[in-house]
């Protein structure tokens, strides 16, 4: 009977660890622990045994059924995750394949100069303020200090509509505007962002182009002030190692009046061929608003004081961005576009 | 204005390198545009001297030049024969280089060594006068010495670019002045009074001005029995450095002084002055006057004339008239300096477009002190160069006020405008430099007395910027603006333009910015007709070309402009759009300002998504654009915009529609009308839109309102139809919504279908419908009950039901 048992068990062993599929382990299964199994078999046949020889074969046979039950469970293990490791490989995708395309668009670069530039003054407390593209002479000429026959006026080359109304040269008529709206409440703290028109065409001139204006008026503005918040404007749009220098310069609707460059954010002041090799890029005219201007506004000069700035945006844009020709942003090429998306 | 640093010398001492000056002038107002060495070095080139002269033994036309050095006396054959034994003249030694790359080498020259070259001025690079002849130095030359220094060569200019308020540094003493408000360092004027002779000028000439707001000074001086010839070398090299061609000596003499006191002047043959008179007056119609430059001029009231007894004979403050010119013949002259008023002087010289150094400093404004300075000064070159006597007196027409201005100014509001503390003693020092003198009176107050060259200087502010420029912009500290601040938040307009911005890229839309002008033509290639108010434009009065020749109206010109540039660099795929002004005229021409209306549009063709392994391209079309609008009012939260399939004339007839609410309309969308592509030599579809933003911003609602989740489930169920094309899409899902009532929250065309199952002229649409009830979860009873309402109501209309 023992005899009989130790051939069942290396028999079992032998076909559990054969088998090949899980349908086949529970085949041999049934066929051995199975109600008609071999070892449920032997075990009817106990009665045949000597009685005293039954606990111990009993037992024994007993503890082989546990480790046959285990013997099964590992091989079900091992077929199991064999045919597991199988369906994963069907499943396999190839990862290098691309992507599902979503095109996504974007805003022209101009804009996104403009929205930064707004984001930076808005910060400071400055509103944003908005005037006509076509403006009267006395908004863009002659509340600016710059009369008829002004010398200056040959600084800006202009688009007539009529006499009394041109395309206006520069954002400074909304300096204008506000102060005629706001006054006598301060403070005014304003950017003018748009468009501007000059007749000019060429490599570096487009006949449209964008500024942005600044304007603050109160008790007690500054030079000290305009030069702090350009500093900071320029580290904001240009990094934190930004320094700006101002020259004296002239404009008729400021004075004292400047000229702002930054340190050549392409060499950081080493100097290089972007800026001349002088280590500085010129990128916007300010000064403290002239006394005439605040008085057409209606300020008292006496009681306040204010500057003002402007500032190119495509200027900017081609520095901050590493554009080399001013006519791509009106030519809207996608080639060009596509690179700031 | 060009500066010779060498000439600049002579009337002030600039104490540092003519590159140490130009960074110093950037700093303190003074742009500076180059500073260049006036020429080329000229290794081997020294200053000779002819020591003998014989005739080449062979060929007639040499000369054999004994010259010394410097080194020793050396034979140069020459083919010119100005020279005279004793004349100073540049000698090309052998292995030497001129101008241009012209290398000397000792020759042979008709059999007879030539040891090197004797220069011409072309020879060396200068415009002068003389193209056979050899260039003789000024007799003070130095024999031996570099030619390069003798002609000046290694000078420096600086370009000025001087801003238009800066007219006193249009002459050199005023450039002077610059220099000493910078180093402290005193101005030297030049020699000026010419010894006179007892001979009266008025006995020879008399003046008479007409206008005295045109001409409010006019002053004349004569000299006598000159001799027309060249100009000393230095000074004709002196006006080369300044950019003016050296003419005869008079004329240059004229032009010298202009450049030292920043008077132009102007010098007339004194025989030809008819009458012995000199009128200033406005021209009268028809007249003419031949300048200078050979033209003849037409004359009108609006220019002021220099008139003899007879004829204009100078266009004043401009040019000069071509028969009283100066010329080899002359013997007496009579020198204008005048003031001339800058307007009308601009006006004429646009006219004329006649921009020389004379009118561009009039324009600006002449200092008045220098008409008096510079007749003295040009009386006395012109005896010592031309010789001649200078007759008594000057005649001086004045009606300028030259009493220097005087401007109050109070230090403590010049440290509160710059926000600094400088000590009032350091503000006395910056004015005593400008040569402006500080008087403290009893108020505190000071009282800044300005000369007139200074015209620019008129209110308190303009000393503030010479103390802040003179102090140094970089001294000045950097703060912030303090104070309180105003509510600050974006405009809704603002926002809403940056909404559109945020859905159209999200959507794959690129932004472009196109010129606000376009050309007139692209309207009506756009077939709108001409009662159309987009019809109704505003012009540019002087544009560049037709194609910014008005201002917009639509935006769509421009953006079809950019998709046809992109096409011919095959981009066929695009999606675009562009946010922008239309100018709209209340009336033409115009009298008040136009409305700026804010538009945006967009533009498709070609495939989207672009073709690729994944996902499927479609051909981009009316739903296209459609598609970005669903989402983009949603977002905006304008709900119920019909799409009304209205002729617009652009359009495709049957693929186009208006946008309306309420009856008001939003703007238009559908597919570029093919004849127009095909006119525009575009090969493929494009659809567009075009939509009034302001109108936009007014119906939108920007703030998401949020109501609660829904608590009960909701009922799906789907829903197929055949119905005829005539039935829109829009009239199903009004009937389904109607006859379902408030439990129809959602109904959704999931399938769309025409072809071989379903019968000519119908088409088969699929929708699912969502139940929803807010209060209680919907049986099947309810909901079956609604669906047969809208079933019902669907077969009204001739709607079938498929199964």
């Amino acid at each position: 009977m023992l005899e009989k048992l130790k051939e069942l068990e290396s028999a079992a062993k032998d076909k559990i660890e054969a088998a090949n599929s899980l349908e086949e382990l529970k085949e041999i299964r049934v066929k051995i622990l199975g109600k008609k199994g071999a070892l449920t078999g032997l075990l009817r046949s106990l009665g045949d045994v000597d009685p005293e020889e039954r606990p111990v074969i009993g037992k024994k046979a007993n503890v082989l059924r546990e480790e046959l039950e285990e013997f099964f469970k590992l091989r079900e293990q091992i077929l199991r995750d064999a045919e597991k490791e199988g369906q994963w490989e069907k499943e396999r995708i190839d990862v290098t394949l691309p992507g599902q395309p979503e095109q996504i668009g974007q805003i022209h670069p101009l804009n996104m100069i403009l929205n930064e530039i707004r984001e930076i003054f808005v910060g400071l407390g400055f509103q944003v303020a908005y005037g006509p593209d076509i403006e009267s002479d006395f908004y863009n000429f002659e509340a600016l200090n710059i009369p008829a026959e002004h010398p200056a006026r040959d600084m800006q080359d202009s688009f007539y509509i009529t006499e009394q109304f041109l395309l206006r040269t520069h954002t400074s008529p909304v300096q204008i505007r506000t102060m005629k709206k706001m006054a006598p409440q301060l403070p005014v703290r304003i950017i003018a962002p748009g468009k501007v028109f000059r007749r000019d065409d060429d490599a570096t001139h487009s006949p449209m182009f964008h500024q942005v204006e600044g304007l603050a008026v109160d008790e007690n503005i500054s030079f000290a002030d305009l030069k702090g918040t350009l500093l900071l404007f320029a580290r904001e749009m240009f990094g934190p190692d930004q320094k700006i220098r101002l020259r004296p310069s002239f404009f008729p609707f400021t004075e004292p009046s400047a000229e702002v460059d930054i340190s050549c954010i392409m060499c950081s002041g080493e100097g290089c061929r972007v800026c001349s090799n002088t280590g500085w890029l010129e990128i916007l005219g300010c000064g403290m608003v002239h006394p005439r201007v605040l008085e057409v506004s209606g300020y008292n000069p006496r009681e306040v004081t204010g500057f003002a700035f402007g500032m190119g945006v495509e200027r900017i844009a081609m520095l901050k961005y590493g554009i080399g020709d001013l006519r791509l942003f009106f030519s809207n090429d996608l080639r060009f576009l596509k690179q700031f998306g | 204005m060009r500066v010779s640093y060498e000439w600049l010398s002579e009337y002030i001492d600039p104490v540092m390198s003519a590159g140490e000056l130009a960074e110093k002038f950037n700093f303190t107002g003074i742009e500076v545009g180059s500073v260049e060495r006036f020429g080329p070095e000229l290794p081997g080139v020294v200053v000779g001297q002819v020591k003998a002269m014989e005739p080449h033994p062979s060929k007639k036309k040499l000369t054999l030049v004994d010259t010394e050095t410097g080194e020793g006396v050396v034979s140069i054959v020459c083919g010119a024969k100005n020279m005279q034994v004793g004349d100073k003249v540049v000698v090309a030694k052998p292995g030497s280089e001129l101008p241009g790359g012209r290398l000397i080498e000792e020759t042979l020259i008709g059999g007879v060594p030539s040891a090197g070259m004797l220069c011409s001025a072309q020879e060396l690079g200068l415009d002068l006068d003389g193209e056979d002849e050899i260039l003789i130095l000024d007799q003070e030359a130095v024999v031996g010495d570099p030619a390069e220094k003798a002609l000046g060569f290694d000078d420096y200019i600086l370009e000025l670019e001087l801003t238009p308020n800066r007219a006193d540094c249009l002459g050199l003493i005023g450039v002077a002045y610059e220099i000493s408000a910078i180093t402290g360092n005193s101005v030297k004027f030049p020699e000026m009074t010419p010894p006179e002779n007892d001979e009266n000028i008025n006995d020879y000439i008399s003046i008479i001005v007409e206008d005295q707001e045109l001409c409010p000074r006019y002053t004349a001086r004569a000299v006598r029995d000159v001799v027309i010839g060249k100009a000393p070398l230095w000074m004709q090299l002196r006006l080369l450095k300044a950019g003016i061609r050296p003419i005869n000596n008079v004329v240059d003499i004229t032009n010298y002084v202009m450049w030292e006191f920043g008077q132009p002047l102007h010098a007339f043959d004194l025989n030809l002055i008819r009458d012995n008179k000199i009128v200033v007056r406005r021209a009268c119609q028809d007249e003419t006057l031949v300048t200078l430059d050979g033209v003849e001029r037409k004359l009108t009231p609006e220019s002021l004339v220099i008139v003899d007894g007879k004829v204009p004979v100078g266009l004043a403050g401009v040019m000069g008239g071509e028969d009283t010119e100066i010329t080899m013949l002359t013997t007496q002259v009579l020198i204008e300096a005048a003031n001339f008023n800058p307007t009308n002087i601009r006006r004429t010289a646009r006219r004329y477009n006649l921009p020389s150094e004379a009118s561009q400093r009039f324009e600006k404004g002449v200092n008045p002190e220098a008409a008096i300075w510079s007749q003295e000064r040009t009386a006395l070159l012109i005896k010592r160069f031309a010789g001649g006597r200078v007759l008594q007196g000057i005649i001086d027409v004045n009606h300028l006020n030259l009493e220097p201005k005087i401007v109050t100014i109070s230090p403590e509001r010049i440290n509160k405008i710059l926000g600094l503390a400088i000590p009032e003693k350091e503000v006395e020092a910056i004015m005593g430099r400008l040569g402006f003198e500080y008087k403290v009176k009893n108020s505190g107050q000071v009282e800044v007395t300005v000369p007139l060259r200074r015209a620019d200087i008129s209110i308190e502010e303009d000393l503030v910027e010479e103390v802040a420029r003179l102090y140094g912009y970089d001294r000045i500290p950097t703060t912030l603006p303090g104070g309180k601040l105003h509510e600050n938040r974006e405009s809704d307009e603002e926002k809403l333009h940056n909404l559109v911005r945020a859905v159209l890229t999200a959507g794959g839309y690129y932004e472009c910015i196109t010129y606000s002008f376009i050309n007139p033509e692209s309207l009506a290639l756009l077939r709108i007709p001409n009662d159309d108010s987009r019809r109704q434009v505003v012009p540019v009065q002087n544009p560049f070309t037709d194609d910014q020749s008005v201002m917009r109206t639509t935006l769509l010109p421009g953006l079809l402009r950019v998709m046809k540039h992109n096409l011919s660099h095959r981009e066929l795929n695009q999606m675009l759009f562009e946010i922008g002004s239309v100018y709209e005229p209340k009336s033409l021409p115009l009298k008040e300002l136009p409305r700026e209306r804010k538009m945006a549009s967009l533009a498709v063709t070609g495939l989207e998504p672009e073709p690729n392994w994944i996902k499927e391209s479609r051909e981009t079309d009316f739903f296209t654009i459609k598609g970005i609008l669903d989402s983009l009012f949603a977002r905006i939260r304008i709900d119920k915009v019909d799409y009304v399939a209205r002729d617009v004339p652009f359009l495709h007839p049957t693929r186009c529609a208006v946008l309306e609410v309420d009856g008001r309309e939003l703007g238009c969308i559908g597919q570029l009308h093919p004849e127009i592509a095909e006119e525009l030599e575009i090969g493929q579809s494009v659809t567009v839109c075009e939509l009034d933003l302001e109108l936009i911003a007014e119906l939108s609602e920007l703030i998401p309102r949020v109501t609660a989740i829904p608590r009960f489930p909701a009922a799906k169920r789907d829903l197929a139809l055949v119905v005829s094309k005539d039935i829109s899409a829009k009239q199903l899902e009004d009937t389904i919504r109607e006859a379902g009532g408030d439990l129809v929250r959602d109904v959704t065309l999931f399938d769309l279908y025409e072809g071989k199952q379903i019968p000519e002229g119908k088409r088969s649409l699929a929708y699912s419908l969502t139940f929803r009830r807010d209060e209680g979860t919907l049986t099947d009873e309810e909901v079956n009950e609604a669906l047969s309402r809208v079933q019902d109501a669907l077969h009204q209309i001739g709607a079938v039901l498929r199964s």
